[in-house]
């Protein structure tokens, strides 16, 4: 029990004298995560658009090429940065700058290689979430916007991919969550992120333990809150489960819009036989009135004058 | 005479080496109220889907107002705005209401302004009975009210033609009358139509001509009369025979 009641005083310490540290450690990563995100997603949704146009035969061969093309260089780009590690991505583009111009280009901030190596890391994955987040909307929707007249890129933008926005939700908030958690290979090229943070605070303390107590406790609270949030961006996108009927204006019937109701129903002003049905039932139903008019004066002779005045103005 | 829209010439589609239909010709003339009938995979479906271009014919013509459509240069999707089409499954955009599918295609591809789209909209909302659901999601509404949504999104783009591809198929039995009403009603506006159906009642009663296809080629046409009362080829009279029972 005694070690508990350490490792808490332990971590008041490392707070008292870290945290600030920590927490611009946080707010670093926290920062990171979402920007190299949304990046990549816009890389990806680019790469996943452009695999994803059609060509048929008929097409000229220029445009069949270049559309070819287009998918190889996709398909190199994805296959190399899903197939190495984001720390070696960092350190080879980090050095690599300056090494090949000869010092004369390096990055200016640490910020900005770390979003591009971010970025284009969850572009790559982000590119076949996209392209298979496309591919599983039904072919109806394409055909029917297609039907009435869209060109590919309109039925891209307000059929197919607000779908697949939707359908890939769950894929994105994946990445934001892995994305929280892998920047943390990022100081390696010196960025002052949460991980940063606690090899700052140990370098001086020796606090091992403690700080990676903190650390866990951090990163798990981050991606809890993450995907939370991401749980009610999905509820939000799914929009209100139920809907209002909408009262139509009775004018409209006369705008000419209105056509008459089924033939042969009851309904039908043209059909003779079903007029008179309609007649017969208006009749009735006055018979049925006068019925009811004759029993209220016989029950009103019976009763005091008061509660007939009020029935009469029920009625 | 009337105003030819559509002809179609020497039209072949094939399907890998499964050739699905051979030679046919055809013609539209303006406020024709066409119906093709025939056995599945006789090729009316795709005879159809050739006709707005969602398949590739192989082969052959398609005349629109005398212009091929299928020559370089030509524009499938300002075409297919003319030509309005109803699907056996709907189709509607998922992602949108019941309104807004009725007007994406109007300001999109016909580039009306929002007022203009959505009394345009209501209008046809309205004539097909669902004008109350406006701000209904496809996934809220029955087969039924879906269909009937998806003719008022074609009508709403004012096409000079609707193709309907077997659009009660799909429907529970109790849903498909008022699918039929619907178009029924279309039909005595005078809008030319070309209806794929398996419902012998509607063609017989609404249509001026019927299309009797089989095995890819239209095997007989005619007046409903001509067809249901006096069928001249042997397999008309061999599929006919199956639907009196």
């Amino acid at each position: 029990m005694n070690r508990f009641s350490q490792l808490g005083l332990d971590i008041v310490r490392l707070w008292g004298k870290y945290g600030n540290s920590y927490l611009l450690g946080v707010k670093n990563t926290l920062i990171l995560a979402l920007v190299g995100t949304l990046l990549g997603c816009l890389i990806g949704f680019l790469c996943g658009v452009l695999n994803t146009i059609p060509y048929t035969k008929n097409d000229p061969p220029l445009k069949r090429f270049f559309l070819c093309l287009i998918r190889v260089v996709i398909r190199v780009y994805v296959e190399i940065f899903r197939g190495t590690p984001m720390v070696l991505q960092a350190v080879f583009f980090y050095y690599g700058l300056p090494y090949f111009s000869n010092n004369s280009l390096r990055f200016s901030s640490v910020w900005a290689a770390a979003i591009i190596v971010v970025s284009i890391n969850t572009g790559a994955y982000m590119a076949e979430s996209v392209r298979g987040g496309i591919i599983s909307v039904d072919p109806g929707q394409t055909e029917g916007a297609k039907a009435i007249g869209m060109t590919h890129v309109q039925t891209m933008t307000y059929v197919i991919l607000p779908q697949a926005l939707r359908n890939i939700m769950p894929q994105i908030g994946n990445n934001f969550i892995i994305n929280v958690k892998d920047t943390s290979v990022m100081f390696i090229i010196g960025f002052p992120d949460f991980f940063a943070a606690h090899r700052a605070a140990v370098g001086a303390s020796y606090l091992y333990f403690p700080s990676a107590t903190v650390e866990m406790a951090g990163y798990l609270t981050m991606t809890l809150l993450a995907s939370f949030l991401l749980r009610w961006i999905e509820k939000k996108m799914d929009g209100s489960s139920s809907y209002e009927l909408v009262q139509v204006d009775s004018l409209t019937m006369t705008a000419g819009t209105y056509s008459f109701p089924d033939r042969s129903s009851p309904f039908d002003e043209r059909n003779p036989e079903a007029v008179k049905s309609v007649q017969r039932e208006a009749l009735r139903r006055q018979i049925e009135r006068e019925e009811a008019l004759c029993q209220g004066q016989r029950a009103e002779t019976r009763r005091d004058r008061g509660m007939t005045d009020r029935r009469e103005a029920d009625r | 005479m009337s105003e030819t829209i559509l002809q179609v010439n020497h039209l072949s589609k094939s399907f890998g080496s499964n050739l699905v239909l051979r030679d046919i010709d055809f013609t539209v003339d303006k406020g024709d109220v066409i119906s093709i009938i025939g056995a599945s995979g006789s090729g009316k479906s795709t005879l159809l889907r050739c006709i707005n271009l969602l398949e590739m014919p192989s082969s052959g013509e398609i005349l629109y107002h005398g212009r091929n459509i299928l020559a370089h240069g030509s524009k499938p999707a300002q075409y297919r705005s003319h030509v309005g089409m109803v699907f056996q499954s709907f189709n509607l955009f998922n992602n949108m209401t019941v309104l807004e599918n009725c007007i994406v295609g109007q300001q999109r591809v016909l580039k009306r302004g929002r007022a203009e789209s959505e009394a345009h909209a209501m209008e046809f909302l309205e004539r097909v009975g669902m004008a109350p659901y406006i701000n209904a999601r496809p996934r809220q509404i029955s087969g039924g009210q879906k269909q009937r949504v998806a003719i008022a999104r074609a009508l709403a783009m004012g096409p000079e033609v609707l193709l309907f591809d077997e659009p009660t198929s799909a429907l529970d039995p109790e849903m498909v009358g008022e699918v039929l009403q619907v178009m029924r009603r279309l039909a005595e506006t005078g809008i030319t139509m070309l209806v794929v159906t398996h419902e012998m009642a509607f063609a017989r009663d609404v249509s001026h001509r019927v299309v009797y296809m089989s095995q890819g080629v239209i095997c007989e046409q005619g007046t409903p009369d001509e067809l249901f009362s006096h069928p001249k080829k042997p397999e008309t009279i061999d599929f006919l025979a199956r639907f009196r029972g």
